[in-house]
């Protein structure tokens, strides 16, 4: 039971090419539908509750469904079958890096991959926007935070801390 | 003493990396870049494309790529199992208490405004990293087909990065 655990995430670990919300439908098929450990409703609860803890949401929806399966133990083989893929190809990939970093092929890829991670984080960005409630009311919350963290520098961990407490705040009854 | 510091730090970054990937990397770069400089601008822009090719998070993907370039196999192991410890303890707890959490007005409201910050750290991820990737009319160029391609034509990260290396090693300058 433990190995099917590990087999069965190492596969969504592996095939997460590109970004966590892509998983989603793989992770749903593999757990709900495929090997049943988890009903659908207990599911997008899972996934609400990924979504909102620290973290990417593929660890945290392996840590959810591995715990439901078999409690702590299965929780962590979950959570090592989701990782090992990705630290095994970025081991990889730093090693080779460091010896072909300076080959000029590898420096030509990157004169246009660079600007293609740029635009990465473009779609995304306006796609979480448009999906938080966004409006020109509340408009001045993310800019100010996009240029004190983004130009002046400030770490985030003391604007998300003020956002936390803030949003207590605001509900205290 | 930078095995210790390196944890501490990714530990920290696991901790407050809401909403996802792209959310995550102005932190990552501030504290890895700017604070500690265990690498550099340049290097962080291209840990991002080589994150985003292969599989997993790139807050993870970054966290081992660091450690092995500045403590070698050992410490990419040590910085990937900070980077996601945050993540098992939270997970644990909040797995068996979130059937009670989310029915508290307070507990969704976090996440209400958690969603909103979100895009305020995209957005600063972006202004960190524009200055550096796109400085000339070549680089413009790729940025607006890259974006229009992702944006409009739904063509996946992996292959429009593929299709971009491919075009860089033809076409690039160095």
């Amino acid at each position: 039971m433990l190995f099917k655990i590990f087999l069965t995430f190492f596969k969504i670990g592996a095939f997460t090419i590109g970004g966590g919300y892509a998983m989603i439908p793989m992770i749903k098929r593999e757990i709900c539908e495929r090997h049943g450990w988890i009903s659908e409703e207990e599911f997008w609860d899972g996934l609400a509750a990924a979504q909102s803890c620290p973290g990417s949401i593929a660890v945290n929806i392996s840590i959810y469904s591995g715990y439901h399966v078999r409690g702590k133990t299965g929780m962590l083989v979950a959570v090592l079958g989701t990782i090992l893929p990705s630290t095994l190809a970025i081991l990889a990939i730093a090693m080779l890096f460091q010896r072909y970093a300076e080959a000029e092929l590898v420096r030509k890829a990157f004169t246009a991959l660079k600007p293609a991670v740029v635009a990465l984080i473009a779609v995304p960005l306006i796609q979480m926007a448009q999906k938080s409630g966004l409006n020109l009311k509340n408009a001045w919350f993310p800019l100010s935070i996009a240029v004190l963290v983004g130009l002046v520098h400030i770490t985030p961990v003391y604007l998300i801390l003020i956002t936390i407490l803030y949003a207590i705040w605001e509900k205290r009854k | 003493m930078i095995y210790l510091n390196m944890i501490f730090t990714f530990f920290k970054i696991g901790l407050f990396s809401f909403g996802g990937g792209y959310a995550i990397l102005a932190m990552i770069q501030q504290e890895v870049v700017l604070k500690n400089a265990w690498i550099t601008e340049a290097e962080f822009v291209e840990i991002v494309a080589i994150s985003q090719m292969t599989p997993g998070p790139i807050a993870i993907n970054a966290a081992t790529f660091i450690g092995y370039k500045r403590a070698g196999i050992g410490g990419s192991l040590l910085c990937t199992l900070g980077v996601i410890l945050p993540s098992i303890l939270i997970m644990f707890v909040i797995t068996m208490s979130y059937l009670k959490l989310k029915k508290l007005a307070w507990f969704k409201q976090i996440f209400k405004r958690l969603r909103l910050l979100s895009v305020g750290l995209i957005a600063a991820g972006l202004l960190m990293i524009l200055g550096h990737a796109v400085k000339d009319w070549y680089s413009v160029g790729i940025f607006a087909c890259c974006f229009l391609a992702t944006w409009i034509f739904k063509l996946s990260p992996f292959t429009m990065l593929i299709i971009a290396a491919i075009f860089g090693m033809v076409f690039g300058i160095v």
